[in-house]
Protein backbone atom coordinates (compact mmCIF):
# COMPACT_ATOMS: atom_id res chain seq x y z
CA UNK A 1 0.00 0.00 0.00
CA UNK A 2 2.74 2.32 0.96
CA UNK A 3 4.76 1.38 -2.01
CA UNK A 4 1.47 2.23 -4.24
CA UNK A 5 1.56 5.51 -2.60
CA UNK A 6 4.67 6.29 -3.12
CA UNK A 7 4.91 5.26 -6.25
CA UNK A 8 1.72 7.71 -7.12
CA UNK A 9 3.00 10.45 -5.70
CA UNK A 10 6.58 9.68 -7.73
CA UNK A 11 4.40 9.86 -10.80
CA UNK A 12 2.54 12.96 -9.72
CA UNK A 13 5.85 14.60 -9.19
CA UNK A 14 7.12 13.83 -12.18
CA UNK A 15 3.99 14.83 -14.36
CA UNK A 16 4.48 18.65 -12.65
CA UNK A 17 7.79 18.80 -14.15
CA UNK A 18 6.49 19.83 -17.65
CA UNK A 19 3.83 21.02 -16.66
CA UNK A 20 6.43 23.52 -14.52
CA UNK A 21 8.51 23.94 -17.68
CA UNK A 22 5.93 25.14 -19.32
CA UNK A 23 4.29 27.64 -17.18
CA UNK A 24 7.47 29.45 -17.12
CA UNK A 25 8.29 29.12 -20.59
CA UNK A 26 4.98 30.86 -21.32
CA UNK A 27 4.02 32.92 -18.35
CA UNK A 28 4.36 36.38 -20.60
CA UNK A 29 2.76 34.86 -23.42
CA UNK A 30 -0.69 33.93 -22.46
CA UNK A 31 -3.80 35.69 -23.63
CA UNK A 32 -5.48 36.18 -20.75
CA UNK A 33 -3.16 37.95 -18.92
CA UNK A 34 -4.33 41.60 -19.32
CA UNK A 35 -1.23 43.89 -20.15
CA UNK A 36 -3.03 46.89 -18.99
CA UNK A 37 -2.44 47.94 -15.01
CA UNK A 38 -5.17 47.46 -13.09
CA UNK A 39 -4.79 51.20 -11.89
CA UNK A 40 -5.12 52.23 -15.50
CA UNK A 41 -8.64 50.89 -16.07
CA UNK A 42 -12.30 51.68 -14.68
CA UNK A 43 -15.36 50.11 -13.87
CA UNK A 44 -18.34 51.21 -16.39
CA UNK A 45 -20.55 52.47 -13.49
CA UNK A 46 -18.03 54.37 -12.28
CA UNK A 47 -17.53 56.13 -15.84
CA UNK A 48 -20.81 56.65 -16.33
CA UNK A 49 -21.16 58.56 -13.04
CA UNK A 50 -18.85 61.21 -14.47
CA UNK A 51 -20.92 62.72 -16.74
CA UNK A 52 -20.04 65.29 -18.66
CA UNK A 53 -17.05 65.63 -17.34
CA UNK A 54 -15.29 62.62 -19.77
CA UNK A 55 -14.73 61.93 -23.10
CA UNK A 56 -15.40 58.79 -24.59
CA UNK A 57 -12.86 57.47 -27.17
CA UNK A 58 -13.65 54.00 -28.75
CA UNK A 59 -10.76 52.67 -30.16
CA UNK A 60 -12.06 49.83 -32.14
CA UNK A 61 -12.45 49.19 -35.97
CA UNK A 62 -14.51 51.59 -37.50
CA UNK A 63 -17.11 49.03 -38.96
CA UNK A 64 -17.61 48.68 -35.25
CA UNK A 65 -18.12 51.86 -34.18
CA UNK A 66 -20.51 52.61 -37.20
CA UNK A 67 -22.70 49.55 -36.25
CA UNK A 68 -23.09 51.02 -32.85
CA UNK A 69 -20.79 52.66 -29.87
CA UNK A 70 -21.60 54.61 -26.59
CA UNK A 71 -23.36 57.66 -27.37
CA UNK A 72 -21.72 60.72 -27.55
CA UNK A 73 -18.77 58.13 -28.03
CA UNK A 74 -15.85 59.14 -30.76
CA UNK A 75 -13.68 57.08 -32.84
CA UNK A 76 -10.17 57.21 -32.42
CA UNK A 77 -8.32 53.71 -33.24
CA UNK A 78 -4.80 52.82 -34.46
CA UNK A 79 -5.52 51.88 -37.79
CA UNK A 80 -5.93 55.61 -38.70
CA UNK A 81 -4.39 57.71 -35.80
CA UNK A 82 -2.53 60.14 -37.80
CA UNK A 83 -5.48 62.04 -39.53
CA UNK A 84 -8.28 60.94 -36.24
CA UNK A 85 -6.19 62.03 -33.15
CA UNK A 86 -5.82 65.81 -34.66
CA UNK A 87 -9.25 66.09 -34.92
CA UNK A 88 -9.91 64.71 -31.88
CA UNK A 89 -7.49 67.28 -30.20
CA UNK A 90 -9.10 69.77 -32.54
CA UNK A 91 -12.54 68.99 -31.81
CA UNK A 92 -13.34 67.12 -28.59
CA UNK A 93 -10.04 67.25 -26.45
CA UNK A 94 -10.29 69.61 -23.21
CA UNK A 95 -7.47 69.61 -20.35
CA UNK A 96 -10.01 69.43 -17.68
CA UNK A 97 -11.85 66.32 -18.92
CA UNK A 98 -11.53 62.74 -18.33
CA UNK A 99 -11.21 60.30 -20.98
CA UNK A 100 -12.35 56.87 -21.01
CA UNK A 101 -11.35 54.36 -23.51
CA UNK A 102 -12.74 51.26 -24.96
CA UNK A 103 -12.56 48.35 -27.31
CA UNK A 104 -14.64 45.54 -27.45
CA UNK A 105 -13.95 43.33 -24.75
CA UNK A 106 -11.66 42.31 -21.30
CA UNK A 107 -9.17 40.72 -23.52
CA UNK A 108 -8.41 43.13 -26.47
CA UNK A 109 -5.72 45.25 -26.52
CA UNK A 110 -6.41 48.17 -28.63
CA UNK A 111 -8.07 50.60 -25.50
CA UNK A 112 -4.84 49.68 -23.96
CA UNK A 113 -3.09 50.92 -26.92
CA UNK A 114 -4.62 53.93 -27.61
CA UNK A 115 -4.99 55.04 -24.24
CA UNK A 116 -1.00 54.29 -23.90
CA UNK A 117 -0.06 56.55 -27.01
CA UNK A 118 -2.41 59.66 -26.06
CA UNK A 119 -0.66 59.23 -22.64
CA UNK A 120 3.24 58.72 -23.77
CA UNK A 121 3.25 60.04 -27.40
CA UNK A 122 0.47 63.10 -26.99
CA UNK A 123 1.32 63.63 -23.44
CA UNK A 124 -2.18 64.38 -23.12
CA UNK A 125 -2.56 65.80 -18.88
CA UNK A 126 -5.70 64.16 -18.65
CA UNK A 127 -6.55 61.58 -16.51
CA UNK A 128 -7.08 58.25 -19.05
CA UNK A 129 -8.66 55.25 -17.98
CA UNK A 130 -9.40 52.24 -19.47
CA UNK A 131 -13.27 50.59 -19.76
CA UNK A 132 -13.01 47.23 -17.76
CA UNK A 133 -14.76 44.87 -19.86
CA UNK A 134 -14.76 47.09 -23.01
CA UNK A 135 -18.25 47.70 -25.20
CA UNK A 136 -19.62 44.25 -24.17
CA UNK A 137 -19.10 45.33 -20.52
CA UNK A 138 -21.00 48.47 -21.33
CA UNK A 139 -23.68 46.53 -23.00
CA UNK A 140 -24.62 44.68 -19.96
CA UNK A 141 -25.03 47.46 -18.03
CA UNK A 142 -27.00 49.47 -20.49
CA UNK A 143 -30.45 50.42 -19.26
CA UNK B 1 12.19 -4.87 -11.27
CA UNK B 2 12.90 -2.06 -8.89
CA UNK B 3 10.50 0.87 -7.98
CA UNK B 4 12.52 3.50 -9.63
CA UNK B 5 12.49 1.36 -12.88
CA UNK B 6 9.06 1.18 -12.79
CA UNK B 7 8.50 4.58 -12.33
CA UNK B 8 10.72 5.71 -15.31
CA UNK B 9 9.07 3.28 -17.75
CA UNK B 10 5.54 4.61 -16.58
CA UNK B 11 6.85 7.85 -17.14
CA UNK B 12 8.36 7.19 -20.49
CA UNK B 13 5.02 5.71 -21.56
CA UNK B 14 3.34 9.04 -20.76
CA UNK B 15 5.47 10.89 -22.73
CA UNK B 16 5.69 8.49 -25.71
CA UNK B 17 1.84 8.31 -25.60
CA UNK B 18 1.35 11.88 -25.61
CA UNK B 19 3.74 12.56 -28.79
CA UNK B 20 2.16 10.15 -30.53
CA UNK B 21 -1.67 11.73 -30.72
CA UNK B 22 0.63 15.54 -31.23
CA UNK B 23 -0.44 14.47 -35.53
CA UNK B 24 -0.31 17.98 -36.54
CA UNK B 25 3.20 19.41 -35.65
CA UNK B 26 3.68 22.96 -36.07
CA UNK B 27 7.40 24.48 -36.16
CA UNK B 28 6.84 27.40 -34.22
CA UNK B 29 3.54 28.81 -32.88
CA UNK B 30 5.04 32.32 -31.97
CA UNK B 31 6.38 34.10 -34.71
CA UNK B 32 8.05 38.00 -33.95
CA UNK B 33 9.34 40.53 -36.29
CA UNK B 34 10.35 44.34 -36.53
CA UNK B 35 8.80 45.42 -40.03
CA UNK B 36 11.02 48.50 -41.15
CA UNK B 37 9.62 51.82 -40.47
CA UNK B 38 6.54 53.02 -43.03
CA UNK B 39 5.83 49.16 -43.42
CA UNK B 40 2.08 48.80 -44.68
CA UNK B 41 2.13 45.14 -43.17
CA UNK B 42 3.58 42.53 -41.89
CA UNK B 43 3.49 38.57 -43.20
CA UNK B 44 4.29 35.49 -40.96
CA UNK B 45 4.34 31.80 -42.25
CA UNK B 46 3.40 29.53 -39.54
CA UNK B 47 4.53 26.03 -41.32
CA UNK B 48 3.06 22.62 -40.29
CA UNK B 49 3.36 19.22 -40.65
CA UNK B 50 0.80 16.24 -40.52
CA UNK B 51 3.56 13.80 -38.77
CA UNK B 52 0.42 11.32 -38.02
CA UNK B 53 -1.13 8.80 -40.25
CA UNK B 54 -4.29 9.77 -40.61
CA UNK B 55 -5.68 12.90 -42.58
CA UNK B 56 -6.74 16.32 -40.71
CA UNK B 57 -8.76 18.38 -41.57
CA UNK B 58 -8.63 22.47 -40.58
CA UNK B 59 -11.70 23.72 -40.57
CA UNK B 60 -11.72 27.07 -39.43
CA UNK B 61 -8.71 29.89 -39.03
CA UNK B 62 -9.64 32.68 -37.14
CA UNK B 63 -8.06 35.76 -36.30
CA UNK B 64 -7.98 37.66 -32.92
CA UNK B 65 -8.82 40.95 -34.80
CA UNK B 66 -10.26 42.59 -37.98
CA UNK B 67 -6.35 44.01 -38.54
CA UNK B 68 -5.20 40.76 -39.09
CA UNK B 69 -5.90 37.97 -41.94
CA UNK B 70 -4.61 34.74 -42.27
CA UNK B 71 -4.60 32.32 -45.46
CA UNK B 72 -4.94 28.52 -45.88
CA UNK B 73 -3.98 26.96 -49.30
CA UNK B 74 -5.83 23.70 -48.73
CA UNK B 75 -8.05 22.51 -45.69
CA UNK B 76 -7.29 18.81 -45.59
CA UNK B 77 -3.36 17.84 -44.66
CA UNK B 78 -2.25 14.32 -46.02
CA UNK B 79 -0.20 12.24 -43.44
CA UNK B 80 3.18 13.78 -44.30
CA UNK B 81 2.11 16.76 -45.93
CA UNK B 82 3.57 20.08 -45.15
CA UNK B 83 1.95 23.18 -45.25
CA UNK B 84 1.64 27.13 -43.94
CA UNK B 85 -0.59 29.05 -42.98
CA UNK B 86 0.19 33.17 -43.97
CA UNK B 87 -1.07 35.80 -41.39
CA UNK B 88 -0.91 39.25 -42.50
CA UNK B 89 -0.84 42.64 -40.32
CA UNK B 90 -2.10 45.06 -41.90
CA UNK B 91 0.52 47.99 -39.40
CA UNK B 92 -2.01 51.35 -40.76
CA UNK B 93 -0.76 53.88 -38.14
CA UNK B 94 -0.41 51.13 -35.29
CA UNK B 95 3.24 51.54 -33.30
CA UNK B 96 4.84 49.75 -30.64
CA UNK B 97 4.30 46.15 -29.53
CA UNK B 98 1.46 44.27 -31.30
CA UNK B 99 0.35 40.81 -30.61
CA UNK B 100 -2.52 38.95 -32.08
CA UNK B 101 -3.28 35.57 -32.48
CA UNK B 102 -4.55 33.14 -35.19
CA UNK B 103 -6.85 29.91 -33.75
CA UNK B 104 -6.42 27.18 -35.85
CA UNK B 105 -9.11 24.44 -35.39
CA UNK B 106 -9.05 20.45 -36.83
CA UNK B 107 -10.40 17.38 -35.97
CA UNK B 108 -7.27 15.92 -34.61
CA UNK B 109 -8.71 14.57 -32.00
CA UNK B 110 -5.23 15.07 -29.84
CA UNK B 111 -4.92 18.71 -30.08
CA UNK B 112 -8.26 19.76 -31.67
CA UNK B 113 -7.02 23.88 -31.60
CA UNK B 114 -4.01 25.48 -31.90
CA UNK B 115 -3.35 29.42 -31.24
CA UNK B 116 -0.57 30.83 -33.18
CA UNK B 117 0.75 34.26 -32.20
CA UNK B 118 2.18 36.85 -34.07
CA UNK B 119 4.39 40.02 -32.54
CA UNK B 120 5.21 42.64 -34.30
CA UNK B 121 7.45 45.86 -32.94
CA UNK B 122 6.40 48.40 -35.17
CA UNK B 123 8.83 51.24 -35.68
CA UNK B 124 7.08 54.94 -36.21
CA UNK B 125 8.72 57.01 -39.16
CA UNK B 126 8.18 60.05 -37.37
CA UNK B 127 8.08 60.14 -33.51
CA UNK B 128 6.23 63.75 -32.23
CA UNK B 129 6.43 64.67 -28.80
CA UNK B 130 4.03 65.30 -28.07
CA UNK B 131 1.49 65.52 -30.82
CA UNK B 132 -0.40 68.59 -29.35
CA UNK B 133 1.08 71.85 -28.33
CA UNK B 134 -1.54 74.25 -26.24
CA UNK B 135 -1.92 77.37 -24.30
CA UNK B 136 -4.91 78.55 -21.79
CA UNK B 137 -6.60 81.69 -22.14
CA UNK B 138 -4.41 84.52 -21.96
CA UNK B 139 -1.31 82.36 -20.81
CA UNK B 140 2.12 83.87 -21.71
CA UNK B 141 2.19 83.30 -25.42
CA UNK B 142 6.04 81.63 -25.36
CA UNK B 143 6.87 79.33 -27.57
CA UNK B 144 6.30 75.90 -27.02
CA UNK B 145 8.29 72.93 -28.76
CA UNK B 146 7.29 69.81 -30.33
CA UNK B 147 10.26 67.42 -30.79
CA UNK B 148 10.24 65.07 -33.71
CA UNK B 149 12.44 61.93 -33.87
CA UNK B 150 13.15 59.95 -36.71
CA UNK B 151 12.30 56.19 -36.33
CA UNK B 152 15.21 53.57 -36.25
CA UNK B 153 17.15 53.48 -39.22
CA UNK B 154 15.38 55.95 -41.16
CA UNK B 155 17.47 59.23 -42.21
CA UNK B 156 16.09 62.36 -42.29
CA UNK B 157 18.15 65.61 -42.79
CA UNK B 158 15.32 68.35 -42.95
CA UNK B 159 11.32 68.90 -41.91
CA UNK B 160 9.23 71.14 -43.41
CA UNK B 161 6.28 72.47 -41.45
CA UNK B 162 3.26 74.80 -42.09
CA UNK B 163 0.67 75.81 -39.77
CA UNK B 164 -3.34 75.66 -40.76
CA UNK B 165 -3.58 79.05 -39.13
CA UNK B 166 -1.44 82.56 -39.53
CA UNK B 167 -1.79 82.97 -35.90
CA UNK B 168 0.68 80.32 -35.15
CA UNK B 169 4.16 80.74 -36.38
CA UNK B 170 6.49 77.91 -36.36
CA UNK B 171 10.16 77.54 -36.64
CA UNK B 172 12.37 74.07 -36.75
CA UNK B 173 15.87 73.78 -35.26
CA UNK B 174 18.28 70.48 -35.10
CA UNK B 175 17.68 68.54 -32.25
CA UNK B 176 20.23 66.90 -29.65
CA UNK B 177 20.59 64.10 -31.81
CA UNK B 178 20.87 63.20 -35.54
CA UNK B 179 17.13 62.74 -37.32
CA UNK B 180 15.88 64.83 -33.99
CA UNK B 181 14.05 68.31 -34.61
CA UNK B 182 12.71 70.27 -32.11
CA UNK B 183 9.57 72.46 -33.87
CA UNK B 184 9.09 75.95 -31.36
CA UNK B 185 5.58 76.73 -32.33
CA UNK B 186 4.11 80.08 -31.28
CA UNK B 187 0.69 81.84 -31.24
CA UNK B 188 0.11 85.20 -31.90
CA UNK B 189 -2.13 85.87 -28.76
CA UNK B 190 -3.81 83.95 -26.05
CA UNK B 191 -6.75 85.98 -26.00
CA UNK B 192 -8.89 84.57 -28.33
CA UNK B 193 -9.80 80.68 -28.98
CA UNK B 194 -7.34 79.30 -31.88
CA UNK B 195 -7.02 76.10 -33.74
CA UNK B 196 -4.44 74.74 -36.07
CA UNK B 197 -3.07 71.41 -37.52
CA UNK B 198 0.62 71.72 -38.00
CA UNK B 199 1.60 69.93 -41.30
CA UNK B 200 4.82 68.34 -40.56
CA UNK B 201 6.58 66.88 -44.01
CA UNK B 202 9.56 65.13 -44.21
CA UNK B 203 12.55 65.51 -46.47
CA UNK B 204 12.18 63.33 -49.66
CA UNK B 205 15.60 61.49 -48.73
CA UNK B 206 14.14 59.83 -46.07
CA UNK B 207 11.56 57.35 -48.03
CA UNK B 208 8.29 58.84 -46.74
CA UNK B 209 7.13 59.43 -49.88
CA UNK B 210 3.91 62.12 -49.75
CA UNK B 211 3.07 61.04 -45.93
CA UNK B 212 2.75 64.43 -44.08
CA UNK B 213 2.35 64.01 -40.24
CA UNK B 214 0.40 65.80 -38.15
CA UNK B 215 0.66 67.75 -34.91
CA UNK B 216 -1.86 70.23 -33.35
CA UNK B 217 -1.69 73.96 -31.77
CA UNK B 218 -4.45 75.24 -29.67
CA UNK B 219 -5.19 78.03 -27.73
CA UNK B 220 -7.94 77.67 -25.42
CA UNK B 221 -11.25 78.88 -24.59
CA UNK B 222 -11.84 80.87 -21.58
CA UNK B 223 -13.99 79.49 -19.52
CA UNK B 224 -16.11 81.51 -17.01
CA UNK B 225 -16.04 80.52 -13.74
CA UNK B 226 -19.96 79.43 -12.33
CA UNK B 227 -21.13 82.63 -10.96
CA UNK B 228 -20.62 83.53 -7.19
CA UNK B 229 -24.35 84.04 -5.51
CA UNK B 230 -24.31 87.45 -4.11
CA UNK B 231 -23.45 87.71 -0.29
CA UNK B 232 -26.45 87.66 1.94
CA UNK B 233 -26.10 90.03 4.85
CA UNK B 234 -28.01 89.07 8.04
CA UNK B 235 -30.26 91.45 9.00
CA UNK B 236 -29.76 93.68 11.95
CA UNK B 237 -31.14 92.62 15.06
Amino acid sequence: MRSLLRQSLLLLGLACLPAAGQALYFHDKVSWQSRIAEADMIEVDLARSWGVEAIWIDARPAVDFDRDHVPGAILLNEDRWNELLPQFLQEQWSPEKKIVVYCSSESCNLAGDVARRLRDEAKLPNQIRVLKGGWEGWLKTRK
Amino acid sequence: MHLPTKVLLGAAFLCVSTVAQAELTWEKIELEQSPPPGAESAVFAFQYQNKGDKPIHISNVRTSCGCTTAALKKNDVAPGEKGEIVATLKIGDHSGLQQKTVTVDTDDTAHPQTILTLKATVTQFLELQPALVYWQANEDPKPKTIVAKAGKGVTMKSLEVTSSAPEFTTKVEPGSTAGEFKINVTPRDTAHQLNANLSIKPDSAAGAGTKVFTATARVMPLVMPPPTPAPTTAPKA
